[in-house]
């Protein structure tokens, strides 16, 4: 029962472009947090999701982009789900805890209650107003969405000890060598307006140590060869590990998907998880179809209204096909997102790949991967405006913008 | 194969075919005994019981080969196609005089195979030489010899090579002639070569009987399509692609240099190229298959499946795709 008066904002970390290399080559042109999955662009689910927070007064994007890169996706989206958004750029490096403090004053504008911050390449079901629920219950400063992940896979992350019954946070670190939990930190934090005195209180003190464990050789030498400045904060490892184990900081755990959306193949993993997810919350916005009036649709399938597909063609499992694409008789898609103003032809075979916006894909071609998400070819990508000619055949390649391919290729990465 | 070779030597006037054969004789034959009556002509077997090399199982055939008529007859190798002119064969023998005429075949690049040296003017053959390493001539056996039944006076009952043995000796004493093929000729006995021969067959058609060749909008270059099998709509067939009998192919199907064997189906918008696809197999939709992929009898690709290159033992179910040439049993 949260109380009117009680405010909330919404913080989405979304990088830049010096960040998220590994999203190449779908992010040479766009913005990784504009890359579609699932019919949206990436942003858009956590956006969506920060709906469902009660009494949001506004959203923050901040980001090392251009601003003009989001000038119009910022205006349109706030038009369309009816709550402010705001894009915020950072000039310089300052950490992901530093980068909010810098911004406190416009995320105090509307006197919130509660602050949301939430990373935008975390794919889940964000469940924020069960969240704010169990955040008001603890009382705490903060409270961090986890989630339980196998053993091996766990030290990729933050690693948390939590009490089992007041959820209290005793324990955090951030990619531990040796395994100390399998309860991850998601990336989904919601605090109260104290986080901002928090991190003035690192920043005073220089308390900014370098965390020495798990370092590279390359940032041991960067360390000792430049001074981090003070206002560098990481959220991680300079206010969540102090702060474990002094009743501030409380979890909430999800059961429910969760994956980070680091390259092209999780992409195209996350884009199968929220479609899925769209068969329980949206089933409306999925395809159907048998063959006779609209084409052949098997499994979660979405395809945007503007986009034409010949009824003889064969859709799905997991796909989406974006506005204004063309897919022509006898096509057969599996696994793939088919981004704007693609032109598929006749009998060609699509699967387990992403096909750049205004490519083309010729008769009888075939674009395919083997559809290992973590492996660096695991899935074939096609960057923007790549022509793929009649009868060609693509596996478990990468090929960059512009390209047109008129011989067969397989495990390659085509400049 | 065999039948574009028995059927050009009826065309000469031979009356009876011996196939010298060491494995199971009893397919061929059964096979063959249908065309013995729609040919006119007579097929009988003689087997070996060991391997007897190129030379030897003509000296098991004696009996068969010499009738008391004198007259010469021909040895063929089944793995060569060509355009068998076997009448100016004849003719050249007959005006030569000597024992025995090979034909051979002028190729780029002769030092990978057995090289007859001869007289360009005459025919005569100087000699044979294996795999020489600098040039001493462009043309090599072809495979294809009119023999007169003397010749088999050189021949003892073990295994005997014709080209290191029997023909050497015939050459000293000046008695071997050797006639350039005329048109096509291909060993295919690898089915890489295979493809490539039905190239050389299907453009020697198109010169000879192009009304036998297959046209349409769906067609491109040379396409032979059994009466028998039935095209659906959207295809694109050729070039260099042969169909057999009883072939099923559905709509939206690309066929390009390949061979499709009789009782084949291939279903809808599915692609194959430079492959052989073997009897009674079927091939799923959407499916790819290229790059020298040979299906054996009754194999069986799932839809959507890739296959490159690979060689596929009959009676199989292909689920999964082949993203490199291998071999699958």
């Amino acid at each position: 029962m949260a109380s009117s008066q009680e405010k909330a904002v919404a913080v989405i970390l979304m990088g830049g472009p010096t960040k998220g290399t590994r999203f190449r080559p779908l992010s040479l042109n766009v913005p990784k947090p504009l890359v579609p999955l699932a019919g949206q662009p990436m942003v858009n689910h956590p956006i969506s999701a920060c709906k469902r927070i009660p009494n949001l007064a506004r959203i923050y994007l901040i980001g090392f982009y251009e601003e003009r890169e989001f000038a119009l996706y910022v205006s349109s989206i706030s038009y369309e789900l009816r709550v402010p958004v705001r894009y915020l750029r950072e000039d310089k490096p300052l950490g992901s805890a530093g980068g909010i403090y810098k911004f406190r004053d416009h995320i105090m504008e509307e006197n919130p209650c509660h602050i949301f911050l939430l990373n935008c390449d975390v794919c889940c079901s964000f469940p924020l107003s069960e969240m704010l629920d169990a955040h008001r219950r603890h009382g705490g400063m903060g409270t961090i969405l986890v989630i339980k992940v196998s053993a091996e896979t766990a030290n990729q992350f933050g690693e948390l000890v939590a009490d089992p019954i007041t959820n209290e946070v005793l324990h955090y670190t951030e990619r531990p060598e040796t395994f100390v939990n399998d309860l991850i930190n998601c990336g989904v934090y919601v605090f109260t307006p104290q986080i901002f005195t928090i991190i003035e209180g690192v920043i005073l003190q220089g308390n900014n140590t370098v965390n020495l464990r798990r370092e590279t050789s390359l940032e041991a030498f960067q360390s000792v060869a430049k001074v981090l400045p003070p206002e560098f904060v990481r959220l991680d490892q300079d206010i969540l590990t102090p702060l474990a184990g002094k009743k501030k900081l409380y979890t909430y755990e999800t059961v429910d998907f969760w994956e980070q959306i680091k390259t092209p193949g999780m992409s195209l993993r996350c884009s199968g998880l929220y479609l899925s997810q769209f068969r329980q919350t949206a089933p409306h916005l999925l395809a159907t179809g048998d063959g006779t009036r609209s084409p052949s649709i098997t499994g979660d399938v979405l395809i945007h209204p503007s986009a034409k597909v010949h009824v003889t063609a064969k859709i799905g499992p997991n796909v989406s096909v974006s506005a204004n694409a063309r897919v022509g008789a006898g096509v057969r898609l599996i696994g793939c997102i088919i981004l704007d103003d693609v032109d598929i032809k006749e009998n060609a075979v699509v699967i387990n790949s992403i096909v750049g916006w205004k490519s083309s894909i010729g008769r009888w071609a075939r674009v395919q991967g083997e559809g290992d998400y973590n492996e660096k070819l695991g899935i074939t990508i096609l960057g923007e405006a790549v022509a793929v000619e009649d009868e060609v055949v693509v596996i478990n390649s990468i090929i960059l913008p512009n390209k047109t391919l008129n011989i067969s290729v397989q495990e390659e990465i085509i400049l | 194969m065999i039948l574009h070779q028995i059927e050009a030597l009826k065309d000469v006037g031979v009356t009876e075919v011996i196939l010298a054969i060491n494995y199971r004789p009893e397919v061929m034959i059964n096979f063959l005994k249908d065309f013995e009556d729609k040919l006119g002509i007579k097929i009988t077997c003689s087997q070996e019981t060991e391997p007897l090399g190129t030379a030897g199982p003509l000296a098991l055939a004696r009996g068969k080969l010499v009738d008391g008529s004198g007259e010469p007859f021909f040895v063929l190798n089944s793995d060569v196609i060509s355009e068998y002119p076997f009448a100016e064969l004849i003719r050249f023998h007959k005006s030569h005089g000597g024992e025995a005429t090979i034909m051979v075949t002028k190729v780029d690049e002769p030092s990978k195979y057995g090289v007859v040296v001869m007289d360009e003017e005459t025919g005569r053959v100087d000699r044979f030489v294996e795999k020489p390493k600098i040039f001493v001539g462009n043309k090599i056996n072809a495979g294809i010899y009119l023999l007169n039944p003397s010749v088999l006076d050189h021949i003892e009952l073990r295994p005997t090579s014709i080209e290191k043995e029997v023909f050497p000796k015939i050459s000293a004493g000046q008695k071997l002639y050797a006639m350039v093929l005329p048109g096509f000729w291909m060993d295919i006995g690898q089915p890489k070569d295979y493809i490539t021969g039905l190239r050389l067959y299907l453009d020697s058609l198109r010169k000879k009987a192009p009304s036998r060749l297959a046209a349409g909008p769906h067609i491109v270059g040379n396409v032979l399509v059994h009466e028998n099998a039935v095209i659906g709509e959207g295809c694109l067939i050729g070039p260099d692609v042969a169909i057999g009998p009883g072939c099923v192919i559905e709509s939206g199907v690309r066929l390009s240099r390949c061979t499709v064997m009789r009782g084949v189906r291939i279903k809808k918008h599915s692609c194959v190229s430079s492959s052989i696809i073997g009897w009674h197999s079927t091939v799923g939709q959407w499916a790819r298959i290229e790059n020298m992929t040979i299906l054996g009898e009754d194999v069986h690709v799932s839809d959507e499946v890739y296959s490159n290159g690979g060689v596929v033992l009959p009676h199989k179910e292909i689920k999964s795709s082949i993203l490199k040439p291998e071999i699958v049993m």
